[in-house]
Protein backbone atom coordinates (compact mmCIF):
# COMPACT_ATOMS: atom_id res chain seq x y z
CA UNK A 1 0.00 0.00 0.00
CA UNK A 2 1.28 3.81 -0.73
CA UNK A 3 -0.36 4.96 2.54
CA UNK A 4 3.31 6.41 3.26
CA UNK A 5 2.44 9.63 1.83
CA UNK A 6 -0.61 10.57 3.25
CA UNK A 7 -0.01 11.95 6.35
CA UNK A 8 2.34 9.36 7.61
CA UNK A 9 5.62 10.41 8.87
CA UNK A 10 8.30 8.80 6.53
CA UNK A 11 10.86 6.89 8.44
CA UNK A 12 13.50 9.52 7.47
CA UNK A 13 11.71 12.19 8.77
CA UNK A 14 11.39 10.61 12.03
CA UNK A 15 15.11 9.87 12.07
CA UNK A 16 15.43 13.61 11.54
CA UNK A 17 13.39 14.84 14.46
CA UNK A 18 14.99 12.04 16.75
CA UNK A 19 18.68 13.87 15.54
CA UNK A 20 17.35 17.32 17.16
CA UNK A 21 15.45 16.27 20.13
CA UNK A 22 18.66 15.40 21.63
CA UNK A 23 19.73 19.54 20.62
CA UNK A 24 16.23 20.86 21.90
CA UNK A 25 16.30 18.90 25.33
CA UNK A 26 20.05 20.34 25.62
CA UNK A 27 19.11 23.89 24.73
CA UNK A 28 15.68 23.81 26.93
CA UNK A 29 18.07 22.27 29.58
CA UNK A 30 20.86 25.01 29.53
CA UNK A 31 18.44 28.37 29.25
CA UNK A 32 16.64 26.54 32.20
CA UNK A 33 19.27 26.29 34.36
CA UNK A 34 20.24 29.96 33.79
CA UNK A 35 17.96 31.03 34.46
CA UNK A 36 17.72 29.10 37.95
CA UNK A 37 21.25 29.97 38.48
CA UNK A 38 20.57 33.96 37.88
CA UNK A 39 18.14 33.38 40.36
CA UNK A 40 19.88 31.41 42.98
CA UNK A 41 22.59 34.56 43.10
CA UNK A 42 20.38 37.07 43.06
CA UNK A 43 18.43 35.51 45.95
CA UNK A 44 21.68 34.39 48.04
CA UNK A 45 22.96 37.96 47.72
CA UNK A 46 19.98 39.69 48.29
CA UNK A 47 19.56 41.50 45.43
CA UNK A 48 16.19 40.38 46.06
CA UNK A 49 14.43 39.76 49.38
CA UNK A 50 14.26 36.34 49.94
CA UNK A 51 11.22 36.21 51.67
CA UNK A 52 9.67 37.54 48.15
CA UNK A 53 11.73 35.34 46.06
CA UNK A 54 13.41 32.57 48.06
CA UNK A 55 16.13 30.56 46.38
CA UNK A 56 15.49 28.01 43.91
CA UNK A 57 17.83 25.21 45.90
CA UNK A 58 15.59 26.39 48.99
CA UNK A 59 12.63 25.75 47.37
CA UNK A 60 13.95 22.16 46.31
CA UNK A 61 14.99 21.32 49.60
CA UNK A 62 11.14 22.14 50.69
CA UNK A 63 10.21 20.13 48.26
CA UNK A 64 11.82 17.07 48.96
CA UNK A 65 11.15 17.34 52.65
CA UNK A 66 7.59 17.93 52.01
CA UNK A 67 7.03 14.98 49.40
CA UNK A 68 9.82 12.53 51.07
CA UNK A 69 9.34 13.07 54.88
CA UNK A 70 6.54 14.99 56.14
CA UNK A 71 4.00 13.23 54.11
CA UNK A 72 0.79 14.80 54.77
CA UNK A 73 1.30 16.90 51.39
CA UNK A 74 -0.60 13.75 49.94
CA UNK A 75 -3.54 14.30 52.08
CA UNK A 76 -3.74 17.43 50.67
CA UNK A 77 -3.07 16.65 47.45
CA UNK A 78 -5.52 13.89 47.65
CA UNK A 79 -8.49 15.94 48.26
CA UNK A 80 -7.43 18.96 46.09
CA UNK A 81 -7.24 16.41 43.58
CA UNK A 82 -10.50 14.60 44.20
CA UNK A 83 -12.19 18.32 44.28
CA UNK A 84 -10.79 18.88 40.80
CA UNK A 85 -12.08 15.77 39.37
CA UNK A 86 -15.11 15.71 40.63
CA UNK A 87 -15.70 19.00 39.55
CA UNK A 88 -14.83 18.53 36.16
CA UNK A 89 -16.93 15.57 35.86
CA UNK A 90 -20.28 17.05 37.34
CA UNK A 91 -19.64 20.27 35.59
CA UNK A 92 -18.76 18.41 32.02
CA UNK A 93 -21.72 16.38 32.35
CA UNK A 94 -24.04 18.92 33.01
CA UNK A 95 -22.48 21.46 30.29
CA UNK A 96 -22.48 18.31 27.75
CA UNK A 97 -25.82 17.13 28.85
CA UNK A 98 -27.98 20.80 28.51
CA UNK A 99 -25.55 21.28 25.06
CA UNK A 100 -26.74 17.91 23.74
CA UNK A 101 -30.20 18.93 24.92
CA UNK A 102 -30.14 22.33 23.43
CA UNK A 103 -28.67 20.92 20.13
CA UNK A 104 -31.32 18.64 19.41
CA UNK A 105 -34.45 20.80 20.92
CA UNK A 106 -34.53 25.06 19.00
CA UNK A 107 -37.25 26.05 21.38
CA UNK A 108 -35.15 24.41 24.73
CA UNK A 109 -32.03 26.15 23.20
CA UNK A 110 -33.97 29.43 22.98
CA UNK A 111 -34.73 29.38 26.18
CA UNK A 112 -32.02 28.45 28.35
CA UNK A 113 -29.53 30.92 26.07
CA UNK A 114 -30.07 33.92 28.25
CA UNK A 115 -29.32 32.33 31.34
CA UNK A 116 -26.58 30.44 29.64
CA UNK A 117 -25.06 33.65 28.49
CA UNK A 118 -25.63 35.72 32.33
CA UNK A 119 -23.74 32.46 33.67
CA UNK A 120 -21.01 33.33 31.57
CA UNK A 121 -20.33 37.01 31.51
CA UNK A 122 -20.84 36.93 35.77
CA UNK A 123 -17.53 36.22 36.83
CA UNK A 124 -18.47 32.91 38.81
CA UNK A 125 -15.64 32.65 40.99
CA UNK A 126 -17.08 35.66 42.47
CA UNK A 127 -19.96 33.12 43.72
CA UNK A 128 -17.35 30.81 45.51
CA UNK A 129 -18.86 32.73 48.92
CA UNK A 130 -22.56 32.08 48.06
CA UNK A 131 -21.86 28.58 48.08
CA UNK A 132 -19.98 27.88 50.24
CA UNK A 133 -22.60 29.19 52.81
CA UNK A 134 -24.94 27.14 50.92
CA UNK A 135 -23.27 23.54 51.11
CA UNK A 136 -20.84 24.35 54.28
CA UNK A 137 -17.13 23.83 54.67
CA UNK A 138 -16.74 20.46 53.39
CA UNK A 139 -15.38 19.39 50.10
CA UNK A 140 -18.77 19.60 48.46
CA UNK A 141 -18.55 23.75 48.28
CA UNK A 142 -15.14 23.02 46.28
CA UNK A 143 -16.61 20.59 44.03
CA UNK A 144 -19.61 22.37 43.73
CA UNK A 145 -17.22 25.86 42.56
CA UNK A 146 -15.18 23.82 40.11
CA UNK A 147 -18.17 22.29 38.35
CA UNK A 148 -20.00 25.88 37.92
CA UNK A 149 -16.88 27.55 36.27
CA UNK A 150 -15.82 24.44 34.58
CA UNK A 151 -18.76 23.84 32.61
CA UNK A 152 -18.84 26.52 30.46
CA UNK A 153 -16.52 25.11 28.01
CA UNK A 154 -17.90 21.88 27.72
CA UNK A 155 -20.93 23.41 27.25
CA UNK A 156 -20.27 25.79 24.38
CA UNK A 157 -18.08 23.56 22.72
CA UNK A 158 -20.44 20.55 22.28
CA UNK A 159 -23.70 22.58 21.29
CA UNK A 160 -21.16 24.33 18.37
CA UNK A 161 -19.79 20.78 17.71
CA UNK A 162 -23.56 19.74 16.95
CA UNK A 163 -24.71 22.10 15.40
CA UNK A 164 -21.79 22.41 12.99
CA UNK A 165 -22.62 19.40 10.40
CA UNK A 166 -22.24 19.66 7.12
CA UNK A 167 -25.18 20.09 5.77
CA UNK A 168 -24.73 17.57 2.49
CA UNK A 169 -23.88 14.82 5.33
CA UNK A 170 -26.95 15.74 6.87
CA UNK A 171 -28.73 15.10 3.64
CA UNK A 172 -26.85 12.02 2.43
CA UNK A 173 -28.11 10.59 6.12
CA UNK A 174 -31.56 11.64 4.84
CA UNK A 175 -31.50 10.00 1.76
CA UNK A 176 -30.57 6.93 3.01
CA UNK A 177 -34.15 7.40 5.51
CA UNK A 178 -31.89 7.60 8.60
CA UNK A 179 -33.73 8.49 12.00
CA UNK A 180 -33.48 11.30 14.19
CA UNK A 181 -31.02 9.02 16.84
CA UNK A 182 -29.07 7.61 14.48
CA UNK A 183 -28.11 11.21 12.95
CA UNK A 184 -27.39 11.87 16.26
CA UNK A 185 -25.19 8.94 17.47
CA UNK A 186 -23.69 8.36 13.90
CA UNK A 187 -23.03 11.97 12.55
CA UNK A 188 -23.67 14.48 15.00
CA UNK A 189 -21.82 13.38 18.23
CA UNK A 190 -18.68 11.68 16.10
CA UNK A 191 -18.22 14.90 14.52
CA UNK A 192 -18.25 17.16 17.68
CA UNK A 193 -15.99 14.60 19.18
CA UNK A 194 -13.04 16.81 18.95
CA UNK A 195 -14.48 19.99 19.73
CA UNK A 196 -15.85 18.45 22.65
CA UNK A 197 -12.47 17.34 23.79
CA UNK A 198 -10.97 20.47 23.51
CA UNK A 199 -13.80 22.16 25.68
CA UNK A 200 -12.64 19.19 28.77
CA UNK A 201 -8.93 20.16 28.37
CA UNK A 202 -9.76 23.53 29.38
CA UNK A 203 -12.53 22.36 31.88
CA UNK A 204 -9.84 20.56 33.73
CA UNK A 205 -7.76 22.97 34.36
CA UNK A 206 -10.75 25.37 34.98
CA UNK A 207 -12.43 22.63 37.93
CA UNK A 208 -8.38 22.82 39.53
CA UNK A 209 -8.95 26.55 40.17
CA UNK A 210 -12.37 26.41 40.95
CA UNK A 211 -11.36 23.94 43.64
CA UNK A 212 -7.88 25.96 45.24
CA UNK A 213 -9.75 29.30 45.10
CA UNK A 214 -12.91 27.26 47.14
CA UNK A 215 -10.01 25.94 49.82
CA UNK A 216 -8.64 29.64 49.64
CA UNK A 217 -11.76 31.00 50.60
CA UNK A 218 -13.08 28.58 54.19
CA UNK A 219 -11.27 24.66 54.38
CA UNK A 220 -9.30 23.20 56.64
CA UNK A 221 -7.60 20.71 54.13
CA UNK A 222 -6.45 20.39 50.47
CA UNK A 223 -3.72 22.04 48.54
CA UNK A 224 -4.91 26.13 48.66
CA UNK A 225 -5.02 25.86 52.46
CA UNK A 226 -1.60 24.45 52.72
CA UNK A 227 -0.36 27.48 50.28
CA UNK A 228 -2.28 29.64 52.36
CA UNK A 229 -0.27 28.09 56.23
CA UNK A 230 2.89 28.24 54.46
CA UNK A 231 2.24 32.29 52.86
CA UNK A 232 1.17 33.33 56.57
CA UNK A 233 3.96 31.56 58.13
CA UNK A 234 6.17 33.56 55.71
CA UNK A 235 7.76 29.81 55.23
CA UNK A 236 7.64 31.21 51.12
CA UNK A 237 9.93 28.12 49.80
CA UNK A 238 7.60 25.75 50.82
CA UNK A 239 4.72 28.13 49.64
CA UNK A 240 6.27 27.61 46.38
CA UNK A 241 7.01 24.32 46.63
CA UNK A 242 3.12 23.68 47.20
CA UNK A 243 3.62 25.46 43.57
CA UNK A 244 5.64 23.21 42.03
CA UNK A 245 3.41 20.41 43.29
CA UNK A 246 0.28 22.23 41.90
CA UNK A 247 1.92 22.46 38.32
CA UNK A 248 3.14 19.53 38.20
CA UNK A 249 -0.42 17.60 38.89
CA UNK A 250 -1.89 20.16 36.80
CA UNK A 251 0.61 18.91 34.19
CA UNK A 252 -1.00 15.32 34.68
CA UNK A 253 -3.86 16.26 33.83
CA UNK A 254 -3.62 18.01 30.85
CA UNK A 255 -1.71 14.86 29.66
CA UNK A 256 -4.22 12.46 30.85
CA UNK A 257 -6.73 14.42 28.64
CA UNK A 258 -4.23 14.97 26.21
CA UNK A 259 -4.42 10.94 26.27
CA UNK A 260 -7.88 10.55 26.48
CA UNK A 261 -8.09 12.77 22.95
CA UNK A 262 -5.72 10.55 21.21
CA UNK A 263 -7.78 7.66 22.57
CA UNK A 264 -11.07 8.74 21.73
CA UNK A 265 -10.65 11.11 18.41
CA UNK A 266 -8.23 8.29 16.97
CA UNK A 267 -9.30 9.81 13.78
CA UNK A 268 -7.29 13.33 13.65
CA UNK A 269 -3.77 11.61 15.11
CA UNK A 270 -1.86 10.13 12.21
CA UNK A 271 -0.61 7.67 14.37
CA UNK A 272 -3.37 6.35 15.91
CA UNK A 273 -4.89 6.43 12.63
CA UNK A 274 -2.78 4.24 11.23
CA UNK A 275 -2.51 2.21 14.24
CA UNK A 276 -6.93 1.99 13.88
CA UNK A 277 -6.54 0.90 10.52
CA UNK A 278 -4.48 -1.53 11.29
CA UNK A 279 -6.68 -3.23 13.97
CA UNK A 280 -9.80 -2.76 12.08
CA UNK A 281 -7.59 -4.95 9.05
CA UNK A 282 -7.23 -7.59 11.62
CA UNK A 283 -10.89 -7.53 13.01
CA UNK A 284 -11.69 -8.42 9.43
CA UNK A 285 -9.29 -11.18 8.27
CA UNK A 286 -11.36 -13.84 9.73
CA UNK A 287 -14.39 -12.77 7.39
CA UNK A 288 -11.69 -11.78 4.30
CA UNK A 289 -10.14 -15.37 4.46
CA UNK A 290 -13.31 -17.51 4.69
CA UNK A 291 -14.04 -15.70 1.36
CA UNK A 292 -10.76 -16.75 -0.38
CA UNK A 293 -10.87 -19.87 1.14
CA UNK B 1 -42.52 6.54 -28.18
CA UNK B 2 -40.16 9.22 -26.72
CA UNK B 3 -39.11 7.82 -23.23
CA UNK B 4 -38.92 11.92 -22.21
CA UNK B 5 -41.34 14.46 -22.74
CA UNK B 6 -40.48 17.60 -21.89
CA UNK B 7 -42.64 20.67 -21.39
CA UNK B 8 -42.17 22.11 -24.58
CA UNK B 9 -43.10 18.84 -26.16
CA UNK B 10 -46.78 18.00 -24.31
CA UNK B 11 -46.50 15.31 -22.38
CA UNK B 12 -48.64 12.54 -24.22
CA UNK B 13 -48.60 9.13 -21.77
CA UNK B 14 -51.63 9.87 -19.55
CA UNK B 15 -51.54 5.69 -18.99
CA UNK B 16 -48.73 3.90 -16.21
CA UNK B 17 -46.03 2.31 -18.41
CA UNK B 18 -44.39 -0.39 -15.96
CA UNK B 19 -41.05 1.06 -18.16
CA UNK B 20 -41.45 4.44 -16.70
CA UNK B 21 -39.56 4.80 -13.20
CA UNK B 22 -39.52 8.36 -12.71
CA UNK B 23 -42.35 10.52 -14.07
CA UNK B 24 -42.89 14.52 -13.47
CA UNK B 25 -46.31 16.47 -14.50
CA UNK B 26 -45.53 20.54 -14.35
CA UNK B 27 -43.94 19.82 -10.86
CA UNK B 28 -42.77 22.93 -9.42
CA UNK B 29 -40.78 23.82 -6.61
CA UNK B 30 -40.81 27.84 -5.09
CA UNK B 31 -38.98 28.31 -2.17
CA UNK B 32 -40.94 31.56 -1.51
CA UNK B 33 -43.28 33.42 -4.10
CA UNK B 34 -40.29 35.18 -5.46
CA UNK B 35 -37.71 32.36 -6.13
CA UNK B 36 -38.73 29.77 -8.28
CA UNK B 37 -36.14 27.14 -8.37
CA UNK B 38 -38.27 24.91 -10.67
CA UNK B 39 -40.72 25.96 -12.61
CA UNK B 40 -43.49 23.21 -14.87
CA UNK B 41 -41.38 20.20 -15.61
CA UNK B 42 -43.04 17.34 -17.54
CA UNK B 43 -40.73 14.48 -18.10
CA UNK B 44 -40.44 10.36 -18.27
CA UNK B 45 -37.29 8.35 -17.29
CA UNK B 46 -37.26 5.13 -18.75
CA UNK B 47 -36.03 2.08 -16.44
CA UNK B 48 -32.52 1.38 -17.43
CA UNK B 49 -31.89 4.56 -18.68
CA UNK B 50 -28.71 7.27 -18.30
CA UNK B 51 -30.05 10.56 -18.20
CA UNK B 52 -27.93 13.69 -17.75
CA UNK B 53 -29.30 17.16 -16.31
CA UNK B 54 -27.22 19.89 -17.55
CA UNK B 55 -27.44 23.94 -17.52
CA UNK B 56 -25.83 26.41 -15.82
CA UNK B 57 -26.10 27.63 -11.87
CA UNK B 58 -29.53 28.07 -10.69
CA UNK B 59 -31.13 25.82 -13.38
CA UNK B 60 -32.70 24.09 -10.61
CA UNK B 61 -31.16 20.77 -11.66
CA UNK B 62 -29.97 20.04 -7.87
CA UNK B 63 -33.48 21.22 -7.20
CA UNK B 64 -34.87 18.45 -9.43
CA UNK B 65 -32.50 15.70 -7.90
CA UNK B 66 -33.54 16.70 -4.50
CA UNK B 67 -37.65 16.23 -5.07
CA UNK B 68 -36.64 12.77 -6.49
CA UNK B 69 -34.80 11.98 -3.76
CA UNK B 70 -37.36 12.92 -1.39
CA UNK B 71 -34.61 15.26 0.55
CA UNK B 72 -37.44 18.31 -0.36
CA UNK B 73 -41.46 18.58 -0.84
CA UNK B 74 -42.55 19.82 -4.54
CA UNK B 75 -44.84 23.07 -4.69
CA UNK B 76 -47.22 21.47 -7.37
CA UNK B 77 -47.90 19.25 -9.93
CA UNK B 78 -46.92 15.61 -9.71
CA UNK B 79 -44.16 13.51 -9.27
CA UNK B 80 -44.18 9.42 -9.31
CA UNK B 81 -40.82 7.13 -8.64
CA UNK B 82 -41.85 3.68 -9.83
CA UNK B 83 -45.52 4.53 -9.64
CA UNK B 84 -45.90 5.68 -6.57
CA UNK B 85 -46.19 9.36 -5.67
CA UNK B 86 -42.60 10.84 -3.82
CA UNK B 87 -43.54 11.64 0.18
CA UNK B 88 -39.95 11.07 1.67
CA UNK B 89 -36.98 9.43 1.11
CA UNK B 90 -37.17 5.91 -0.68
CA UNK B 91 -34.61 2.65 -0.14
CA UNK B 92 -35.12 2.29 -3.74
CA UNK B 93 -33.43 5.89 -4.30
CA UNK B 94 -29.48 6.34 -3.80
CA UNK B 95 -27.97 9.65 -4.00
CA UNK B 96 -24.19 10.88 -4.31
CA UNK B 97 -23.07 14.11 -4.05
CA UNK B 98 -20.19 16.90 -5.13
CA UNK B 99 -18.32 16.41 -2.11
CA UNK B 100 -17.67 12.68 -1.24
CA UNK B 101 -19.49 12.91 2.44
CA UNK B 102 -17.52 10.48 4.45
CA UNK B 103 -17.63 10.00 7.70
CA UNK B 104 -13.73 10.39 8.92
CA UNK B 105 -13.60 8.53 12.29
CA UNK B 106 -15.05 5.49 9.72
CA UNK B 107 -12.42 2.96 7.70
CA UNK B 108 -13.81 2.86 3.94
CA UNK B 109 -15.58 -0.40 3.81
CA UNK B 110 -17.32 0.95 7.19
CA UNK B 111 -18.20 4.25 5.29
CA UNK B 112 -19.59 1.67 2.59
CA UNK B 113 -21.71 -0.37 5.21
CA UNK B 114 -23.77 2.78 6.42
CA UNK B 115 -26.39 2.48 4.55
CA UNK B 116 -26.80 -1.18 5.94
CA UNK B 117 -26.32 -0.05 9.27
CA UNK B 118 -29.09 2.42 8.68
CA UNK B 119 -31.59 -0.10 7.54
CA UNK B 120 -30.49 -2.22 10.33
CA UNK B 121 -28.09 -5.20 11.76
CA UNK B 122 -25.19 -5.57 9.75
CA UNK B 123 -24.59 -9.53 8.25
CA UNK B 124 -21.27 -10.83 7.18
CA UNK B 125 -23.24 -10.93 3.75
CA UNK B 126 -23.36 -7.06 3.85
CA UNK B 127 -19.17 -7.12 4.85
CA UNK B 128 -18.71 -9.11 2.10
CA UNK B 129 -21.08 -7.17 -0.14
CA UNK B 130 -19.14 -3.89 0.98
CA UNK B 131 -15.75 -5.56 0.71
CA UNK B 132 -16.65 -6.50 -3.28
CA UNK B 133 -18.38 -3.31 -3.63
CA UNK B 134 -14.71 -1.71 -2.84
CA UNK B 135 -13.58 -3.98 -5.25
CA UNK B 136 -15.78 -3.05 -8.09
CA UNK B 137 -14.94 0.78 -7.59
CA UNK B 138 -10.68 0.04 -7.92
CA UNK B 139 -10.34 0.39 -3.95
CA UNK B 140 -8.95 -3.13 -3.24
CA UNK B 141 -6.25 -3.14 -0.39
CA UNK B 142 -7.68 0.43 0.56
CA UNK B 143 -10.44 -1.09 3.27
CA UNK B 144 -8.83 -0.10 6.16
CA UNK B 145 -7.92 3.46 5.38
CA UNK B 146 -9.67 6.29 6.70
CA UNK B 147 -10.83 8.99 4.62
CA UNK B 148 -8.05 11.08 5.18
CA UNK B 149 -5.70 8.82 3.92
CA UNK B 150 -7.39 9.06 0.84
CA UNK B 151 -7.01 11.15 -2.25
CA UNK B 152 -9.87 13.16 -3.36
CA UNK B 153 -10.87 10.84 -6.25
CA UNK B 154 -10.55 7.68 -3.84
CA UNK B 155 -12.99 9.19 -1.43
CA UNK B 156 -15.48 9.64 -4.25
CA UNK B 157 -14.78 6.17 -5.44
CA UNK B 158 -15.69 5.14 -1.57
CA UNK B 159 -18.59 7.55 -1.63
CA UNK B 160 -19.62 5.40 -5.22
CA UNK B 161 -19.57 1.99 -3.46
CA UNK B 162 -21.82 3.62 -0.52
CA UNK B 163 -24.06 4.38 -2.97
CA UNK B 164 -24.17 1.26 -4.62
CA UNK B 165 -24.25 -0.56 -1.48
CA UNK B 166 -27.85 1.09 -0.51
CA UNK B 167 -29.43 -1.62 -3.29
CA UNK B 168 -31.11 1.47 -4.47
CA UNK B 169 -32.05 1.10 -8.20
CA UNK B 170 -32.17 4.70 -9.54
CA UNK B 171 -28.65 6.44 -8.66
CA UNK B 172 -29.05 10.72 -8.61
CA UNK B 173 -25.81 12.14 -8.67
CA UNK B 174 -25.06 15.41 -8.04
CA UNK B 175 -22.26 16.36 -10.17
CA UNK B 176 -20.57 13.52 -8.61
CA UNK B 177 -16.79 14.13 -9.51
CA UNK B 178 -17.57 18.34 -10.14
CA UNK B 179 -14.63 18.67 -7.87
CA UNK B 180 -12.12 16.39 -9.14
CA UNK B 181 -9.41 17.59 -11.99
CA UNK B 182 -9.95 16.47 -15.22
CA UNK B 183 -8.18 13.42 -15.68
CA UNK B 184 -9.43 11.90 -12.85
CA UNK B 185 -13.00 12.78 -13.61
CA UNK B 186 -12.62 11.58 -17.21
CA UNK B 187 -11.29 7.72 -15.75
CA UNK B 188 -14.21 7.55 -12.87
CA UNK B 189 -16.96 8.94 -15.57
CA UNK B 190 -15.52 5.80 -17.85
CA UNK B 191 -15.69 3.36 -15.03
CA UNK B 192 -18.78 5.10 -13.81
CA UNK B 193 -20.51 3.80 -17.34
CA UNK B 194 -19.13 0.23 -16.38
CA UNK B 195 -20.79 -0.26 -13.70
CA UNK B 196 -24.25 1.43 -14.03
CA UNK B 197 -24.24 -0.84 -16.84
CA UNK B 198 -23.38 -4.18 -14.17
CA UNK B 199 -25.99 -2.86 -11.50
CA UNK B 200 -28.74 -2.52 -14.36
CA UNK B 201 -29.67 1.13 -12.84
CA UNK B 202 -31.90 4.08 -13.86
CA UNK B 203 -28.78 7.08 -13.42
CA UNK B 204 -30.03 11.04 -13.37
CA UNK B 205 -26.54 13.00 -13.24
CA UNK B 206 -26.35 16.01 -12.86
CA UNK B 207 -23.88 18.69 -14.04
CA UNK B 208 -22.73 21.40 -16.02
CA UNK B 209 -20.52 20.41 -18.40
CA UNK B 210 -22.11 19.67 -21.79
CA UNK B 211 -19.82 17.00 -23.32
CA UNK B 212 -19.60 15.15 -20.15
CA UNK B 213 -23.60 15.50 -20.12
CA UNK B 214 -23.76 14.36 -23.64
CA UNK B 215 -20.52 11.73 -23.08
CA UNK B 216 -22.56 9.57 -20.11
CA UNK B 217 -26.49 9.78 -20.95
CA UNK B 218 -28.60 8.40 -23.02
CA UNK B 219 -30.97 11.71 -22.82
CA UNK B 220 -29.91 14.69 -22.09
CA UNK B 221 -32.10 17.36 -20.38
CA UNK B 222 -31.09 20.95 -21.06
CA UNK B 223 -32.15 23.36 -18.02
CA UNK B 224 -31.64 26.77 -18.28
CA UNK B 225 -32.28 29.36 -15.01
CA UNK B 226 -34.62 32.29 -13.87
CA UNK B 227 -36.74 30.33 -12.96
CA UNK B 228 -35.61 27.12 -13.75
CA UNK B 229 -37.01 25.09 -16.71
CA UNK B 230 -36.44 22.13 -18.78
CA UNK B 231 -35.55 23.49 -22.18
CA UNK B 232 -35.23 20.46 -23.91
CA UNK B 233 -34.60 16.24 -24.07
CA UNK B 234 -32.04 15.86 -26.29
CA UNK B 235 -31.56 11.79 -27.09
CA UNK B 236 -27.97 11.02 -27.73
CA UNK B 237 -27.94 8.05 -30.41
CA UNK B 238 -23.96 7.15 -29.78
CA UNK B 239 -24.18 3.03 -28.87
CA UNK B 240 -22.17 1.85 -25.92
CA UNK B 241 -19.62 1.27 -24.44
CA UNK B 242 -18.07 4.55 -25.30
CA UNK B 243 -14.65 5.16 -25.60
CA UNK B 244 -13.39 8.59 -25.21
CA UNK B 245 -12.48 9.24 -28.71
CA UNK B 246 -16.29 9.23 -29.45
CA UNK B 247 -15.67 12.95 -28.02
CA UNK B 248 -13.85 14.17 -31.35
CA UNK B 249 -16.45 12.73 -33.77
CA UNK B 250 -17.80 15.21 -35.23
CA UNK B 251 -21.61 13.87 -34.64
CA UNK B 252 -20.65 14.00 -30.78
CA UNK B 253 -19.56 17.99 -31.28
CA UNK B 254 -23.36 18.32 -33.46
CA UNK B 255 -25.05 17.24 -30.51
CA UNK B 256 -23.17 20.02 -28.07
CA UNK B 257 -23.39 22.48 -30.08
CA UNK B 258 -26.98 21.72 -30.26
CA UNK B 259 -26.99 21.63 -26.48
CA UNK B 260 -25.50 24.87 -26.01
CA UNK B 261 -27.43 26.86 -28.60
CA UNK B 262 -30.82 25.54 -26.62
CA UNK B 263 -28.73 26.75 -23.24
CA UNK B 264 -27.21 30.34 -25.37
CA UNK B 265 -30.84 31.26 -26.26
CA UNK B 266 -31.92 31.84 -22.18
Amino acid sequence: MSLATDGNLSMTDVAQARGSLAGRVARHLALFLGVMLVWEFASTYEFVDPLILPRPTAIAASLVNMVLYQGTVWFHLGVTLWEAVAGFVIGSVIGIGLAVAAGLNDSFRRYISPYIIALQVTPRIALAPIVIAWLGFGMMPKIAIGALICFFPPFINTLTGLLNVDEDANEMFRSLGAKKRQIFFSLMLPNAMPIIMAGLKTAISLALIGAIVGEFISASEGMGVLMQRYTFALNMASSFAVLVILTVMGYALFVLMEWADNWLVYWRHDARMTAMSRKKAKAWAGLLGRRQA
Amino acid sequence: MNAIASNLVAASTSHIDPDIVISARDLVKAFNSEVVALDRASFDIKRGSFVSLVGPSGCGKSTLLRLVAGLIGKSAGELSVLGHGVSGPSHEVGMMFQRPTLLEWRTAVENVLLPTEVQGATTDADRKRAIDLLQLVGLKDFEFSFPRQLSGGMQQRVALARLLQTGANILLLDEPFGALDEFTRERLNLELLRIVDDVDATVLFVTHNISEAIFLADQVMVMTPRPGRLAKVVDVPFERPREISLMQTPEFNRLVGEVRTILGGH
